[in-house]
């Protein structure tokens, strides 16, 4: 065993956290040599040093009213999460909510972004579409309604009571191209 | 090769888990009783770490309370795959990390505030502290795992396995945050000595 091996084994070696074989060969190697045993002895007086570190004591009468100050501190901390539960039902409701009917979000967030369209669709003279950018466009009859009854139609409370994402892909599926194009033409 | 446990402990020791466990029973039960005999039983120690890790008083106290509350208000959570004794010393770690990065900003916020005329003295002050206790500044410098693992294991007498269950780590990563511990502490005193 060399130097540098043994060295890697010294706080190992002083913790008694080595194999028999390893131990053997650490031992007979500081026998010969001055250098690695004046290493080890000098993080043997480290160790020794660290243990004569003592804490102070606080005195019986703090170990005496040790358990009734940890009593008062969990009644104290139990009645203010009483308190927060008392005072703050909305905000436990909404982020309850929040937490557990993303999915719900998600689909009101979307009707309520094909509503939008729709009402600018409503409102926008019906020359030109969201693709148009001011230029008219060539329709067939009846092709600026084509996709809202689809919509309209949709029967959104057999969709929606079974599972509420449903309606989005029924919506989805009722859409058809020229509408998807018309929708996100711009994007 | 290393061999594993680093020492382990008797059945005696068992035995006071089993009971440890037949008290957190009984105080789920409403004995309050039960209360008082866990806390006694751990005070000392979870104190200790307190203190090891803070270095004074009025902190390592008011830390070693918290650990308590926090353990009692949340004992149903306690799933009992380790002794309750580890499980509290994972919540008293907890605590003191966060108190000693709370101190470690505080410390940042208050140096920014020193008045111009204070420096000199401060460092007057820190540098004869630190003369005093070598060991004492070389032990702060650790690094947060390497502090924790020597005082786990020097202080509390823990096997390296046991180490590794508190600060949610392997054995052999307690083991290598010590070594680097005691080896960078003696290079600190050597250091130190040979300034002087």
């Amino acid at each position: 065993m060399i130097c540098g091996e043994v060295k890697e084994r010294t706080v190992a070696y002083l913790e008694l956290d080595l194999e028999a074989s390893l131990v053997r060969d650490v031992t007979a190697h500081l026998e010969g040599c001055a250098a690695c045993r004046a290493e080890m002895e000098a993080v043997r007086q480290v160790l020794v040093r660290l243990k004569r570190r003592t804490v102070p004591d606080p005195g019986d009468r703090f170990w005496e009213e040790f358990p009734d100050q940890v009593r008062r501190q969990l009644a104290q901390a139990r009645g203010e999460a009483t308190r927060v539960k008392r005072l703050s039902p909305p905000f436990r409701s909404w982020v309850g909510v929040s937490m557990r009917s993303w999915p719900m979000a998600l689909a009101a967030s979307v009707v309520l972004l094909v509503g939008a369209w729709m009402l600018a669709g409503v409102f926008e003279p019906r020359d030109g579409g969201p693709s148009g950018k001011g230029q008219p466009v060539a329709q067939s009859p009846g092709e600026g309604k084509s996709d809202l009854p689809h919509l309209v139609e949709a029967d959104w409370e057999v969709f929606g009571e079974e599972d509420p994402d449903m309606v989005l892909v029924e919506m989805a599926s009722r859409l058809d191209r020229r509408t998807v194009d018309r929708l996100f033409g711009d994007i | 090769m290393v061999k594993a446990g680093g020492g382990g402990r008797s059945g005696i020791w068992d035995d006071m888990e089993e009971s440890d466990n037949q008290l957190l029973d009984r105080y789920a039960a409403g004995e309050e009783s039960a209360f008082e005999e866990l806390v006694r039983r751990h005070q000392r120690t979870i104190y200790h770490l307190a203190y090891r890790m803070l270095e004074n008083h009025a902190d390592a106290a008011d830390l070693a309370q918290k650990t308590f509350v926090q353990a009692f208000l949340h004992h149903r959570t306690f799933r009992r795959e380790s002794s309750f004794r580890t499980w509290l010393f994972q919540i008293g770690l907890n605590l003191c990390r966060n108190a000693l990065r709370a101190r470690a900003r505080q410390v940042y916020e208050d140096v920014e505030e020193v008045p111009l005329s204070a420096p000199l003295d401060t460092f007057r002050a820190a540098a004869a502290s630190e003369l005093r206790d070598r060991l004492g500044g070389a032990i702060r410098a650790l690094p947060e795992r390497q502090r924790e693992a020597l005082v786990l294991r020097v202080y509390h007498n823990h096997a390296f396995a046991e180490i590794g269950a508190i600060m949610s780590c392997s054995e052999g990563t307690a083991k290598a945050n010590y070594h680097h511990a005691v080896n960078k502490l003696r290079r600190a005193l050597v250091g130190g000595e040979e300034r002087l």
